[in-house]
């Protein structure tokens, strides 16, 4: 298995000014490093705040790195200008928490699946438009979804368009970052039977952010648990959830609530809540 | 919403249609705008008079049968003169709101996205017009180009892009954090396409209702300036200087200033009207 994304040392720093003018520095990510092969699924753990977010921005490029090195395929990639990182862009996707902000309310399902790969150019109309009804089939969206906007969708329903328009280049790394933690319980449970399934048809490699450490178990098998911008301990999820080496990952297992029974991370991520 | 409904829509028009109707205010607005402008458009057919046409014996005559509206001191037909006067009033708002707006929408994007050095020149020379009363900044533009129309509409246009301007740049600053934004970018998109396909549609809410308030406004503005002398020149039908020469004659002869002066204020109603139901006609959530 060769490394298809590699991160190293990674940091970003965020600088504010205060109101009289001092300058203050905020390490959203603290030298991390992560190596991703293909085929894994990768959950990446931390309570709010602790970077897990910000590095999933610096891989799609949405913010640049403060330094570390991003590398695709062994090729460095973090400083690529705009224009050379757009081939690239369609073999990295990201779906995002909110599903009510990310569609566009102004644009039918057709328009906004259609986006990803109307940018990339070189498909006819049809092409794409057949692609869109294949991804929202597998999704679980009827065709006639295409012509309806985002408003007569429920929470559940656009995060599958998310996912859906995230699928349209034939990514190969998929970046989730806490694509469920908007959403009830049973749709939860839909949505990430979804990916699993998704995962295994198209041989996609997750990346899976989440501070619900249940919903990690169940979607990865390597985890990373992230604090204050750094890496506190990664390895199989099996090993990291059910014996910590790390104070902080046993602290954060035990913050999961549990109603009436003693603590035991369950196999369906629905049935622990 | 289950989405294995069919997928049978109305027709956009039928939608507006529906939508309007609920609101019996807005459809007031569209039915007067509608009416002046029709009026304006068929004013060589439906006007009884050449507005020009001088008639001294017939002069100051008050209203009657062949007259509605009576005469002015030069025996002309009002009616007629306020019927090609909607023509005026109609093109001098449109343009007006159009040309100030489409600058408007650029700069405010231009501001809005890229921020930086072009934000504070933008926003620099914006907030420096927005600091003279408009009226009083209009005039000065106009007198210094001198009077007519054209050079009017021109100085209300300057004054008037920078209220566009703001507001198109607030708007792109909330939408550009949005995460269906982000996620253009995240697949490729260049900033022209991110700005012009997905921020200024979902600016066009606040945008068309300003526009739509601001063509009374820009109405009015243009009736004033040439009231003082400045606009429209004699003898263009213009309601603003017909009710400029109106003013010697406002008490004996009531009907010489009283038509065009209705004239301006049902028209500016219709678009305030409109502009007041025009959110729920563009918001997409609003359709069934």
């Amino acid at each position: 298995m060769s490394a298809l994304l590699e991160i190293e040392n990674l940091t970003k720093t965020f600088r504010t000014r205060g109101f009289f003018g001092k300058v203050k520095e905020v390490h959203a990510l603290n030298g991390v490093s992560l190596t991703i092969h293909k085929g894994e699924s990768i959950g990446i753990v931390g309570e709010s705040g602790c970077g897990k977010s910000t590095l999933a921005n610096l891989i799609v490029r949405l913010e640049e790195p403060t330094s570390g090195t991003i590398r695709l395929d062994g090729k460095d990639i973090t400083h690529l200008k705009e224009e050379e990182l757009r081939p690239l862009r369609r073999r990295i996707q990201i779906v995002f928490q909110d599903p009510y902000s990310s569609l566009s309310p102004r644009m039918t399902i057709g328009q906004i699946v259609a986006e990803p790969m109307r940018v990339l150019g070189g498909h006819s109309e049809a092409e794409i438009r057949e692609r869109a009804e294949t991804l929202l089939h597998m999704v679980g969206l009827q065709p006639g979804a295409l012509a309806r906007y985002p408003h007569e969708f429920s929470g559940g329903q656009r995060q599958r368009i998310s996912i859906a328009r995230a699928l349209m280049t034939e990514p190969e790394i998929l970046i989730l970052d806490e694509p469920t933690s908007a959403l009830d319980v049973s749709v939860q449970a839909q949505v990430l039977n979804i990916l699993t399934d998704l995962r295994e048809k198209l041989h996609l490699t997750y990346l899976f952010i989440s501070h619900n450490l249940a919903v990690v178990k169940y979607i990865s098998d390597q985890t990373v648990v992230m604090r204050r911008g750094e890496v506190v301990e990664m390895g199989p999820s099996d090993r990291i959830l059910t014996a910590p080496s790390e104070k902080y990952t046993r602290e954060l297992i035990e913050a999961v609530p549990m109603i009436g029974k003693p603590f035991r991370l369950l196999e369906d991520p629905a049935e622990s809540l | 919403m289950n989405e294995t409904a069919a997928a049978v829509r109305p027709s956009r028009w039928k939608e507006i249609w529906e939508i309007a109707l609920r609101n019996k205010l807005t459809l007031t607005g569209f039915i007067i705008v509608g009416l002046v402008v029709l009026v304006g458009l068929l004013a060589p057919v439906l006007a009884p008079y050449d507005p020009n046409l001088m008639d001294i014996p017939a002069r100051l005559q008050g209203p009657s049968s062949a007259h509605p509206f009576g005469t002015d001191e030069m025996g002309r037909d009002i009616l007629s003169r306020v019927m090609y006067g909607a023509r005026i009033s109609i093109a001098v708002g449109v343009i007006i709101v159009a040309v100030s707006a489409a600058i408007g929408v650029v700069l405010g994007s231009l501001s809005g996205y890229f921020g930086g050095k072009i934000d504070q020149a933008v926003m620099a020379v914006t907030d420096m017009i927005l600091a003279f009363p408009s009226m009083v900044l209009a005039l000065a533009l106009t007198a210094a180009m001198g009077p007519g129309l054209l050079n009017t509409m021109l100085a209300v246009i300057i004054v008037r892009i920078p209220m566009y301007t703001r507001l198109m740049r607030g708007q792109v600053l909330v939408q550009k954090e949005q995460q269906y934004v982000r996620a253009a970018r995240t697949f490729g998109e260049k900033p022209f396409w991110i700005v012009a396909r997905h921020i200024v549609p979902n600016c066009l809410t606040p945008l068309m209702v300003q526009m739509t308030l601001g063509i009374g406004d820009a109405i009015l503005i243009a009736s004033s300036m040439s009231f003082i002398g400045l606009g429209a020149q004699p003898p263009t039908p213009e309601w603003g200087a017909m009710i400029s020469t109106a003013r010697v004659y406002a008490i004996d002869q009531w009907w010489y200033a009283a038509f065009p002066g209705l004239s301006i204020l049902i028209t500016i109603m219709g678009f305030n009207l409109i502009g007041d139901g025009i959110r729920d006609i563009l918001d997409p959530r609003s359709r069934k």
